[in-house]
């Protein structure tokens, strides 16, 4: 997680938040479901994740990033990798709130 | 006092305003399948109904454990009252969720105004599973048309506005349907086994053409996120309520057995009698604790609640009905005929077992929960 406080100053591109939130998702995964996912590893297929792990899944991301998700957001298809995950909170401006989230989860 | 000024400075607690409001018509409510339509527009108008709406939209603003805890003080005093607030809540807390901003500002203030609103998910085809659903949501340029038919949606007798949960082109999605549209009947269930006063009924829809932004901007490819995400308030909703049919229950039950004698010595002195009271305890405590950290999760906002909405629903639901058939025999012949509360009791929690995730749903999510946390 020093990464992200390392490179302060590239931390709004999406690169360096990406990874940080992408760390934290894995390591949020890899802790409810006691199995390690890739970060673009499908959490729905067949065998995987439920709709009601979908949900765990909006109320972890709008708690950790401070962001809310609603109307056209509200799909399967934003969290069912890890990839996607980051790119949703990237476009409801959650990138700020990375940073911190990112160190908390390292610690 | 927050609670208290947040409803209007020299308002009662809506506590006390429900108790004096329902006062001893709930028998006649459950008898005649009625709820009179100016008490639930009055209750709606206070944002009593969906308490948790917030106050940009004209809500009280209630997190999920002061609304569970007036929730379930209704449920004590009526379970078809506390079923209206159900499912206002939901349609409140879906258009949170599933509309846009926009939409939300123009529709949920209508629900804190006195309007009322049913969510319609249950059809033919498609009860558990509402993957089946068949309801349709065709794009028509500027326009929608809904085409299906709804059974047992709870509340549509006396709504307003229905959101009915369909199939659109492009997979799943939400409209909101004014019962005024042409093309809209709703046909009231004049019958149920419990909840009599709810407002149950069968909504058929035909053609009806609504303005485009009727649909509500959370579409998916499958009706599953959508779906699971609006009813996690209403088994939050009926977890609570179930707490308070046991509540009322319980009450009913130790007074009875205090008062009669047989034998020469009071019902509650016969320990077979006795055990039916601790069971009563045990499961009044045991769902108010799951639903107190059920809601203090859901406030939080801790992912955790989902999971325990769903056990908090199981436990409060599967202890009402345990609850409600003990209550009845504890009173026996006293309690023993239609209206009484611990005779709408064992009805109403009947139902409660099958609504918002049947019991036996419940128990495969909560075994899938098991599965997927286990590594």
């Amino acid at each position: 997680m020093t990464k992200t406080s390392d490179q302060a100053g590239a931390a709004t591109g999406p690169g360096a938040a990406g990874a940080g939130i992408a760390d934290e998702l894995l390591g949020f995964l890899a802790a409810r479901t006691k199995t390690t996912w890739e970060h673009d590893q499908d959490l729905f297929a067949v065998g995987g994740m439920s709709s009601l792990f979908a949900m765990q899944l909006v109320v972890h991301l709008e708690k950790t990033y401070g962001i809310t998700i609603s109307g056209a957001d509200l799909m399967l298809d934003n969290f069912r990798t890890v990839d996607a995950m980051v790119r949703l909170v990237h476009k409801l401006g959650g990138d700020r709130a990375a940073a911190a989230a990112g160190t908390t989860a390292g610690e | 006092m927050s609670e208290a000024t947040a409803a209007g400075g020299t308002e009662p607690w809506p506590e006390e305003l429900f108790t004096d409001l329902v006062g001893d018509r709930a028998a006649e409510w459950d008898r005649t399948g009625r709820i009179p339509l100016d008490t639930l527009r009055g209750l709606g108008a206070k944002g009593l109904l969906c308490a948790q709406a917030p106050a940009a939209h004209g809500g009280l603003a209630f997190s999920s454990r002061r609304n569970g805890e007036l929730t379930a003080h209704v449920g004590a005093l009526c379970s078809s009252l506390r079923s209206v607030m159900t499912s206002q809540g939901m349609a409140a807390w879906t258009l949170r969720r599933l509309a846009g901003p926009g939409q939300q500002a123009a529709l949920v203030p209508r629900l804190t105004g006195g309007e009322l609103a049913a969510v319609a998910f249950s059809e033919a085809g498609a009860g558990s599973d509402l993957s089946a659903l068949r309801t349709r949501i065709t794009r028509d340029g500027d326009e929608v048309v809904v085409d299906g038919a709804k059974v047992w949606t709870t509340n549509a007798a006396y709504a307003d506005l229905l959101v009915v949960f369909g199939r659109t082109e492009d997979g799943a999605g939400a409209v909101v349907v004014p019962v005024s549209a042409p093309g809209v009947r709703i046909e009231r269930i004049e019958d149920p086994l419990g909840c009599r006063a709810a407002g149950h009924a069968d909504i058929r829809l035909d053609g009806v053409r609504l303005p485009a932004d009727a649909l509500l901007q959370g579409v998916d490819r499958t009706p599953a996120l959508l779906v699971t995400t609006a009813l996690a308030y209403g088994r939050m909703s009926v977890a609570w309520g179930c707490t308070g049919i046991l509540r009322g229950c319980l009450t009913a039950a130790a007074r009875h057995a205090k008062a009669r004698e047989q034998f020469g010595v009071r019902l509650a002195d016969h320990q077979l009698v006795a055990r039916h009271l601790a069971g009563l305890l045990v499961a009044e405590q045991s769902a108010r604790r799951a639903c107190e950290h059920a809601s203090d999760l859901w406030d939080e906002g801790s992912p955790d609640m989902v999971t325990a909405a769903v056990l908090a629903k199981h436990v409060a639901a599967t202890g009402a009905a345990r609850g409600a058939a003990r209550a009845v025999q504890v009173l026996a012949s006293a309690g023993s005929r239609d209206g009484h509360t611990v005779a709408r009791a064992l009805r109403d929690a009947k139902l409660m077992e099958i609504i918002e995730g049947s019991s036996e749903i419940c128990e495969l999510m909560l075994a899938q929960h098991a599965l997927a946390t286990a590594g």
